[in-house]
């Protein structure tokens, strides 16, 4: 057993180990998918600005395509030449203008647009605040930069509005003339198609103020304004150098990572945010739930390697449960079949090792210590019934199971043994054919009477106290021969003892007993002297000498087995059996525990 | 001339005694070189690009200069209400140079209100300038303020107060004019204003450039004439080490 401990040992500690990386195991995946998830941030809050940024070029060109319009030209031309700008003027602008923005193709048409005049003042509007004119736009860097011939984007914000704008020169034949502003207004559709294949969300903000988003969240800006406020100079590394953070919104958790819009609205802290939604806590179980099929393929898991250690540590266990338990188990077992059948007389120590050697050996130490009791019992036997063949009155087994009332190491049962055969034979009797019926069965077996000389030959014999069994005889026939021994306690000695202590027996101790009773005969229990009859009747049947065996002492020796058995097993009644073994007689005493 | 160099000084000389020994004062400095335009302020996503039709038009720095006539000659001249607009996303002139006592008017010419104040000094303006209103504040000493609006970083502009009142704008080719200058020994200052080296750190001051200038009495010379160059200048670097002062021309006879 000492290897299966130590493979049971190591099971276990493998199983710990296993589960300890089961529990500890998510944690750092947790921590490679907050990475995971920061990266991705960044990653997309850095497309996002290559997004803008290729937005910003393709609406720089079509400012550029604007400010080309022969009607722009002349209109701007026109407005530059003199000093104060009409309402007419204005609005023969503003139509130029409205005409050549509706002949723009796209997706991305803008939102307004501005001429301006080569001194700076706006000479129309279009399609926002379209009768305000005459004021100087120059001044802001955009359109001074225009104005000098330079096409630039800017950001915009104005009333809470931010617009992406681009700005050209007019130029006609190599002079400037004026400068055209487009805007682009920043909307929820403008940041849902930024998003649109990158798997977040973001949101265009200014200071604490929403702008516009791809999703409606409403959370406190506070913490994202805080980590544009730390930043430095250079806008461009704003997604490498923000640290995602979290935000809450309403009962859910994101992550957000910030990075500021260039340009005019920057003064205004005009600012974008990417957020994603944080995903839930990886656990064991949630790695569990989280796991599918497609994990569990054979592409995937490896099936053979976990199959292969399982079978084993299977075999490796089963191997040394039957090196270590199960065939020295059988190999015990056997031993006490063939020692309950008589084919061996004892266990083989040898054979058995460990516990099981310890165990045969403490059967054998018991063996030989009822083996030296039957000899003695078997030679009280064979001097009352004679000299019986051998093995005819063998008391190995009457006596085995002629338990001890007192258990080693506890009491006995509570309940009473099941019905057993005392037997003088083997373990395997053949029953009697001679008694072919069954013994005629009676509430009680009275003790063997004896004649008795005189009333004062012998004292009256003392009232045995009452037993249970006993209790609906009348009183027992007193015994007129040897005064009849005290019962003993239960735990007094065992039975073997009675028939060790018990005086010899043969004929000449009878006859002065018969000569003295011949004035009194005998009474005379027909059960025992029918058993008795049965058994002579057996033995002359079998060839066997009945010479020495007499009614009295059979019967007192019935008497006293009948009553040891009641004491030992507390049964009610003791059946005796005439029976044939190896052709010889015998006489098997079963205890009867309830009314038949 | 441009439309704001008239509004750098309209106020007009309420009084003065002795006119007939007041004269003008006409001159031109000669700019140097405008420099390339310095990096793009506001950058949008994107850099600015030049576009393929035209060269890039050279800063026209004359606005950004004031001039300012300093002498002993005492001046009779009331202090003047000096009025200075807010035309949209600037105003009328960059910088104005304002004699002391004199009240200064900021109109709002525009739709949209605006909150300037004084970047030197916070309480000097105060509140909302909304359409069509003013503001206004008394220099009481020479100084220079920097106006603008917190909320639009691009208006921005200058305000002079010098201790005289001969004060005068350049056109775009750098002339200026001064009325009923008294006679006199005086000295030509210039003001630089450079809003792209204010972005970068930088302050603006007067130059130290200045010309002796002597104006004779009106029955000498209708018009004292004053030319000087300013060469070498790096306007990049800032007017504390950009401006050279230049040949300086006495009083030139009246060209009447």
């Amino acid at each position: 057993m000492f290897w299966s401990k130590i493979w049971f040992f190591v099971i276990a500690l493998v199983a710990a180990v296993a589960l300890t990386i089961a529990l500890v195991l998510p944690r750092p995946a947790q921590r490679t998918l907050i990475r995971g998830e920061a990266n991705r941030l960044q990653t997309a809050c850095g497309v996002i600005r290559i997004l803008l940024a290729d937005d910003a070029r393709n609406r720089v060109e079509l400012a550029g395509a604007f400010a080309r319009s022969p009607e722009i030209m002349n209109a701007l031309d026109a407005a530059s030449g003199v000093d104060r700008i009409e309402d007419a003027r204005m609005k023969q602008v503003r139509d130029v203008g409205d005409t050549v923005m509706k002949s723009i193709q796209g997706n991305r048409k803008p939102d307004f647009a501005m001429l301006i005049d080569k001194r700076g003042r706006v000479v129309a509007r279009v399609r926002l605040d379209d009768n305000d004119f005459g004021d100087v736009a120059a001044g802001r860097p955009l359109i001074d930069d225009a104005l000098a011939g330079y096409l630039r984007d800017d950001i915009w914000a104005q009333n809470g509005t931010m617009y992406f704008v681009s700005a050209a020169p007019v130029v006609k034949q190599g002079a400037y003339v004026g400068a055209v502003v487009l805007g682009h207004q920043v909307t929820n559709q403008l940041a849902e198609k930024l998003v649109k294949s990158l798997d977040v969300d973001m949101g265009f903000h200014l200071g604490p103020d929403g702008v516009a988003g791809s999703k409606t969240i409403a959370f406190d800006h506070t913490q994202m304004q805080a980590a544009i406020a730390k930043l430095g100079d250079d806008l461009a590394t704003d997604c490498q150098v923000v640290r995602p953070m979290d935000v809450h919104a309403g009962a859910d958790d994101y992550t957000a990572i910030v990075a500021r819009l260039p340009g005019e609205a920057a003064a205004k802290h005009a600012y974008y945010s990417v957020i994603i939604k944080r995903p839930a806590g990886v656990g064991f179980l949630a790695t569990l739930k989280a796991a599918n099929e497609d994990d569990l393929s054979f592409g995937n898991f490896p099936w053979i390697l976990v199959g292969g250690a399982f079978l084993v540590a299977l075999g490796l266990g089963i191997g040394l449960m039957l090196l270590e338990a199960d065939r020295p188990l059988r190999r015990l077992t056997t031993d006490a079949v063939r020692l309950a059948k008589g084919e061996t007389e004892r266990m083989s120590e040898d054979a058995h090792g460990g516990k099981f050697g310890s165990i045969a050996r403490s059967v054998n130490i018991h063996i030989d210590k009822l083996g030296r009791e039957a000899k003695s019992a078997l030679k009280d036997l064979d001097q009352m019934l004679g000299p019986a063949p051998e093995g005819s009155l063998g008391t190995i087994d009457l006596l085995a199971t002629a338990l001890p009332s007192v258990r080693p190491g506890g009491p006995a049962p509570a309940v009473a043994p099941p019905p057993s055969e005392f037997r003088f034979q083997g373990p395997d009797p053949t029953p009697a054919p001679m008694p072919a019926r069954k013994p005629p069965a009676r509430p009680g077996t009275p003790p063997p009477f004896r004649a008795v000389t005189t009333a004062a030959a012998a004292p009256p014999p003392p009232t045995p106290p009452p037993r249970p069994s006993q209790q609906q005889h009348a009183t027992p026939p007193p015994t007129l021969s040897a005064p009849q021994r005290p019962s003993q306690p239960p735990h007094a000695a065992p039975p073997l003892d009675l028939f060790a202590q018990q005086a010899p027996l043969n004929l000449e101790d009878d006859l002065p007993v018969r000569g003295s009773t011949e004035l009194d005969p005998p009474r005379v229990d027909p059960y025992f002297k029918q058993i008795f009859d049965q058994f002579v009747s057996t033995k002359q049947r079998c060839n066997e000498s009945i010479a020495g065996l007499v009614y009295e002492r059979f019967a007192e020796k019935l008497v006293k087995n009948r009553d040891d058995l009641i004491m030992k097993t507390g049964c009610r009644e003791v059946r005796f059996t005439v029976y044939v073994k190896d052709g010889k007689a015998a006489l098997k005493a079963t205890p009867v525990k309830d009314e038949p | 001339m441009r439309l704001g160099f008239s509004v750098g000084i309209f106020g007009a000389i309420a009084a003065f005694a002795g006119a007939s020994r007041a004269g003008t004062v006409v001159g031109k400095l000669e700019l140097p070189a405008p420099p390339e335009r310095g990096p793009v302020i506001a950058k949008g996503f994107l850099d600015r690009t030049e576009n393929p039709l035209a060269d890039i038009k050279k800063v026209n720095i004359a606005p950004y200069f004031v001039v300012a006539l300093e002498g002993e000659a005492k001046s009779d001249t009331a202090p003047a209400e000096v009025s200075w607009e807010l035309v949209g996303e600037s105003f009328a002139r960059p910088v104005i140079a304002v004699p002391v006592g004199a009240q200064v008017v900021i109109k709002n010419t525009t739709k949209i209100a605006r909150t300037i104040g004084a970047r030197e000094d916070p309480t000097l303006l105060t509140g909302p300038l909304n359409p069509t209103n003013t503001k206004s504040f008394r220099a009481t000493q020479p100084a220079i303020y920097t106006i603008g609006d917190a909320g639009a970083p691009h208006l921005r502009g200058k305000i002079v107060v010098v201790a005289t009142p001969h004060v005068a704008s350049l056109d775009d080719s750098g002339r200026f004019e001064m009325a009923d200058v008294p006679e006199g020994n005086y000295k030509l200052r210039v003001f630089y204003y450079d809003p792209a080296g204010e972005a970068h750190g930088g302050t603006s001051v007067w130059l130290p450039f200045s010309t002796d200038v002597m104006v004779a009495s009106k029955a000498k010379a209708s018009k004292t004439e004053v030319n000087a160059k300013l060469s070498a200048v790096d306007l990049s670097s800032g007017p504390a080490s950009g401006l050279a002062p230049g040949p300086s021309s006495g009083p030139a006879p009246g060209k009447q």
